[in-house]
């Protein structure tokens, strides 16, 4: 039942990307993403990291795709604002031909690694009891940090917002 | 299926498809997709290597990653927003009027 979830899951999240990559208008890109980003969420679940699970669904699809897809609509794009991409399937080949001795790579590295049992853990891993605990124990340093850095971001994007305005009115 | 090496192989080849996006398009919305989805590839292969070793240390990372991205979100969209409206094209040419204008 697993193994079957993990291949339909992979598959979506697999698509969805490569869709992204293929597809000319950006809101069909974006959709895309949003499949594969969804999917990358079950895979979360599937390795019971059912706290990464849910801020994946809720921050990831439901916050910032949300906001890029809310943002397409607004520019309100037309086929001619689209950039030309003229050798893009020559870059494309050009890409997979660099990837692809990196992946084969990496992937005989994991392959060495000593397998380990992969099932789903019933109790005590990746709770929002277990998550929290260890946040706010071991990686408090960081999470202030990180409170930091949204702080800026916020601030950042007011001043972006108020600087247009005022070119606007030049 | 549901191996280390499974699990790899999937977040790898998303990670490979986000570096092609962002070597191969030109449209800057896809670009921002795709550094989206290298962030989430990464974050794949944190949560990975947590259940690998049955230590939560990598989702804790891995959410401290999430939080960046939707940093991220936020000043990157605000500054397309603004380059579209002045140039009227999505070309990843416009960010070169970002060194122009420091000066």
């Amino acid at each position: 039942m697993i193994d079957v979830l993990f291949v339909a899951l992979a598959f979506f999240a697999i698509t969805g990307a490569t869709s992204m990559l293929l597809y000319k208008s950006p809101i069909y890109a974006a959709l895309g993403l949003l499949i594969c980003v969804i999917s990358i969420g079950g895979l979360f679940a599937l390795l019971s990291a059912s706290f990464m699970f849910m801020v994946q669904i809720i921050v990831y699809a439901g916050a910032i795709m949300t906001l890029l897809l809310f943002i397409l609509m607004y520019l309100n794009i037309d086929e001619e604002d689209l950039p030309e991409e003229p050798n893009r399937n020559f870059l494309i080949g050009v890409g997979i031909a660099v990837m692809l001795p990196i992946n084969a790579l990496i992937l005989d590295t994991i392959a060495k690694m000593p397998q380990a049992d992969m099932s789903v853990v019933e109790e005590g891993f990746g709770g929002v009891k277990e998550i929290g605990v260890l946040l706010y124990n071991d990686w408090i340093i960081p999470l202030e940090l990180i409170s930091i850095l949204i702080l800026i971001a916020v601030i950042g994007s007011v001043v972006l917002a108020k600087k247009r305005k005022a070119k606007e009115l030049n | 299926m549901t191996s280390l090496l499974g699990y790899a192989t999937v977040s790898m080849i998303l990670f490979s498809i986000g570096a092609i996006g962002v070597i191969s398009r030109r449209n800057i919305f896809v670009i921002y997709m795709s550094i989206e989805l290298m962030l989430n590839a990464i974050n794949l292969f944190l949560v990975t290597f947590a259940r690998y070793h049955l230590n939560m240390d990598g989702h804790v990372i891995s959410m401290i990653v999430v939080a960046i991205a939707a940093a991220e979100a936020a000043i990157f969209l605000s500054v397309i927003i603004l380059l579209f409206r002045s140039k009227g094209k999505l070309d990843t040419d416009i960010f070169t009027e970002l060194k122009q204008e420091v000066e």
